[in-house]
């Protein structure tokens, strides 16, 4: 008997459907790999599963948990359940916790809540739990909150909460998608650890294919709410079946054709030298001098014309900091930055003229635009920058059709508002914003990093494109190595505010010199890797 | 969290600072000579500066500031102009009036709100949330005087279980408290209205939030969660609203201090104002000031007592 076991399951909420016939099974210490991009189902399955689903849903099917029954049951009986038998961990570990409680009474409550134990006893079960998740007792005390760890450690108490009361079955929802690849490895490994021991099942989902085929025994890839193919992990994937499954596959390595620039010698359309960007921290003591964060600590690097050059590095290495420098929407504490040749003042940062010749593409789709105007008035906007050069009346409206076509999208979509497109759509407008005034440089921080894979490797071929047939460079800002290896000339790898290695990026990726990089690059999930890894070992 | 109070007492001090030269200042510039007109229109050139000599007025700016400031701080607000009276001893006589008034209207409107703005948030969408939310905009759109006439009207004129104004003394406390009952619900009714609101929506953007779906998947009952997760961190919204209540509750009961015939520190301010007793206005306003700042403080502890992540120096 299978510890769960999914039968037909289907679901709707207010009358849309949202699963149809999905089938799944996970036996113990086993590990079920459930792939899909955004909106496939991949977590309302689970939801299912916690019956947490949001009001006005409607499952159909059967949910079997050690043979039990469990879809339909009262609230009562699924609280018994969840926490008890089922645990769950979520993707955001930021705000998965309560802000407000100590991660000890937080880990403790799930063992209050179903061990029937007094405070002590829970307590003590929690110290226990989080030894486990290798949070230990000296530097990660009960009374810690958790706006005192990094993400890394609050995904950790997450787990911890989930697994207090060993679970005989976890669901991990994208649970290392907000966090860097080196933490994301340490969580996996730890994940990996606690089905070992446990004997734990473990449902993990996610949409990046080399840290599923790092991890999982069998796979279910689903796509608008069925499940299009499932086995066991190397046999799917060295024979897939379903043609999604193959688009899947393929867009997920997506290297996009480019032709490098042969000469980039002429003026640099991007020179930093030895920038620094200091941020005033509070003061410690009330006459004391105010100490400083230097994020960005002497950082020097050049781009030619038509160049494409990565920057990499985790979260608060201070990459987005001298991006907003580069823009000049910060002032720099030291160090010169100088566009197309024309410096920038440090203080009050760049005029007009050299303000036109850079725009910038950041990675939220959906946060960067203003809900409220059509898009020939966003695509327009960098238009100001042109002073009384602005295009007007017809003139205006053709630049805007063109940048609109440039990027694949239609004339016809200037007078649409953004909440009718989707993510990759507004991507796209985002880049058509950034190109209507013709610049030598985009910044893009993070700008495909929210996308679903084959969104994103439309998206890389189209910057690709954009690149070699406008001459345009780019700064390409991403904690995701493998999209930079796909498509950059150059990268960069920056840590705590300075470079420190950087090189052609082949060069770089193939034989990394400073241990940072060679760490970062050990820690990127690959599915090549992984899958041969797991033919050599048989599991 | 030491530090964290030590910088907000700082602050509490430079604001008070600030407000007594402002208030001082202000009070300067605004035209009526107190002497002129305790005097009355016919008095002589000579008798006018007599009188402000002896009031203290003629002396220079900051001499006058800093006694005045060094007359405060010794508990001597100077002697009114109208009552020749201290004014420290006019001022004890009416703030035993209206800072219980305020309290009581403060907690009278925090337990109609609190009950309240959970049941709507709880049941959202629903006959009874709507309901409320028609109940509260009504409250927040009545005005409080004419709320206070309609108490009276049914409970002291009809029923006749209150009296329609006036102050019993705290001698018998009971009854000081039952001749501020009416008061206190006609102030606390529209602030309960706009507590109740606020508590609602804080409420709802805090049971949306992920670290609700975690307790849920702990396996808490949607109480549990409400009372272990959600209740706390909706609070820092409610309290804001708290403590400007209560600044409004001490300063904005002039009205209600007139309608019920209460001898408070409002019907004071006014009458100051009128008869241009500028010292009894100057140590009022003072005396507000101090009070609401105060009150901004211990909303500042609350704060950081309710989030952790507030308690230390500096935000």
């Amino acid at each position: 008997m299978a510890l769960l076991e999914v039968k037909n399951l289907s679901l709707s909420i207010g009358g849309f459907p949202i699963l149809g016939d999905v089938d799944l099974s996970v036996e113990a210490g086993e590990v079920l790999g459930v792939i899909g991009e955004s909106g496939s189902g991949k977590s309302m399955t689970a939801l299912s599963i916690m019956q947490l689903l949001p009001t006005g849903s409607v499952a159909g099917g059967s949910i079997r948990l050690e043979g039990r029954e469990v879809l339909g049951l009262p609230d009562r009986e699924m609280r018994a359940i969840r926490g008890q038998a089922v645990g769950m961990v979520f993707q955001e570990p930021m705000t998965a916790l309560n802000p407000v409680k100590t991660i000890g009474d937080q880990v403790a409550e799930t063992a209050m809540v179903h061990g029937g134990m007094g405070r002590e006893a829970a307590l003590k079960v929690a110290r226990e739990t989080l030894d486990r998740v290798e949070l230990p007792a000296d530097r990660f005390p009960l009374d810690r909150y958790p706006h005192e760890l990094s993400g890394g450690q609050r995904q950790r108490v997450v787990i911890a909460m989930a697994i207090a009361m060993r679970p005989k079955l976890l669901i991990a929802d994208e649970p290392t998608t907000a966090l860097d690849v080196t933490t994301q490895a340490q969580i996996l490994k730890l994940l990996q650890r606690l089905v070992d021991e446990d004997g734990m099942g473990l449902i993990f989902i996610t949409h990046d294919l080399g840290v599923v085929a790092g991890i999982a025994d069998k796979v279910a890839i689903m796509r608008q709410g069925e499940v299009v193919e499932a086995g066991a992990t190397v046999a799917l994937f060295r024979n897939l079946q379903h043609p999604y499954s193959k688009a899947l596959f393929e867009a997920s390595s997506h290297v996009p054709p480019r032709i490098p620039p042969t000469d980039t010698s002429g003026t640099p359309v991007l020179s930093v030298d030895a920038v620094v960007r200091e941020y005033p921290l509070p003061r410690r003591n009330l006459f004391g001098k105010r100490p400083v964060l230097r994020a960005v600590d002497g950082v020097t690097l050049a781009i030619g014309r038509g160049e494409n050059v990565g920057l990499v590095g985790e979260s608060g290495c201070g990459k987005s900091t001298l991006a907003r420098a580069i823009m000049s929407l910060e002032p720099i504490q030291g160090g010169h930055i100088a566009i197309a040749g024309e410096g920038l003042d440090p203080r009050h940062g760049a005029s007009f003229e050299t303000r036109r010749k850079m725009q910038v593409v950041f990675q939220d789709p959906y946060g960067s635009f203003n809900p409220r105007h059509r898009v020939d008035r966003l695509v327009s906007e960098p238009f100001h920058l042109l002073g009384a050069a602005a295009p007007q009346g017809a003139e205006r409206e053709k630049r805007v059709t063109r940048a609109l076509e440039e990027v694949g999208l239609t004339a016809a979509d200037a007078h649409k508002y953004v909440h009718e497109f989707s993510g990759g759509q507004r991507q796209r407008i985002a880049i058509a914003r950034a190109l209507i005034i013709e610049p030598d440089l985009i910044i893009l921080d993070e700008a495909v990093s929210a996308l679903d894979v084959s969104v994103r490797a439309q998206v890389l071929d189209l910057l690709a494109d954009l690149s070699d047939r406008l001459q345009i460079s780019y700064l390409f800002i991403s904690h995701d190595l493998a999209v930079v290896r796909s498509i950059t000339d150059r990268v960069l790898v920056m840590k705590a505010g300075k470079i420190v290695e950087e090189g052609p990026t082949e060069e770089v990726f193939r034989a990394p010199k400073h241990p940072y990089t060679q760490e970062l690059l050990a820690a990127t999930p690959n599915l090549e890797l992984a899958l041969s890894e797991r033919e050599r070992t048989g599991r | 969290m030491p530090s964290y109070i030590l910088g907000r007492i700082v602050s509490l001090v430079l604001s008070l600072i600030a407000a007594s030269i402002v208030i001082f200042l202000v009070l300067e510039v605004v035209p009526g000579d107190p002497a002129q007109f305790m005097l009355g229109l016919n008095a002589t050139p000579d008798a006018v500066a007599t009188l402000r000599q002896t009031l203290g007025l003629d002396g220079p700016l900051l001499e006058r500031y800093f006694s005045w400031i060094f007359g405060l701080l010794q508990g001597d607000f100077g002697v009114s102009y109208t009552y020749r009276v201290p004014v420290a001893g006019m001022i004890a006589d009416r703030i035993w009036i209206s800072i219980p008034l305020a309290i009581y209207a403060l907690v009278l409107s925090t337990l109609i709100a609190f009950p309240v703005g959970i049941l709507a948030a709880v049941k959202r969408n629903s006959v009874t949330d709507t309901s409320i939310m028609g109940l509260t905009q009504i409250g927040v759109a009545v005005p409080n005087f004419w709320f206070a006439m309609l108490l009276v009207l049914l409970f002291a004129v009809t029923l006749r279980w209150f009296s329609a104004g006036g102050f019993a003394g705290w001698q018998d406390p009971l009854m000081a408290l039952k001749s501020l009952t009416l008061p206190a619900v006609a102030l606390a009714l529209p602030q309960a209205s706009i507590l109740a609101r606020v508590m609602r929506s804080s409420l709802l953007d805090t049971l949306g939030e992920d670290y609700i779906r975690s307790a849920r998947a702990k396996g808490l009952s949607q109480g549990q969660t409400l009372w272990r997760h959600a209740l706390r961190n909706a609070l820092i919204p409610v309290l804001t609203i708290i403590g400007l209540q209560f600044s409004f509750l001490l300063a904005g009961a002039i009205i209600i201090e007139n309608v019920f015939f209460l001898p408070g520190l409002g019907r004071m301010v006014f009458q100051g104002i009128t008869s241009r007793d500028l010292i009894v206005v100057k140590s009022v306003v003072m005396l507000l000031v101090f009070a609401v700042i105060v009150v901004t403080f211990l909303v500042d502890v609350a704060y950081a007592l309710v989030d952790p992540r507030l308690r230390r120096a500096t935000r």
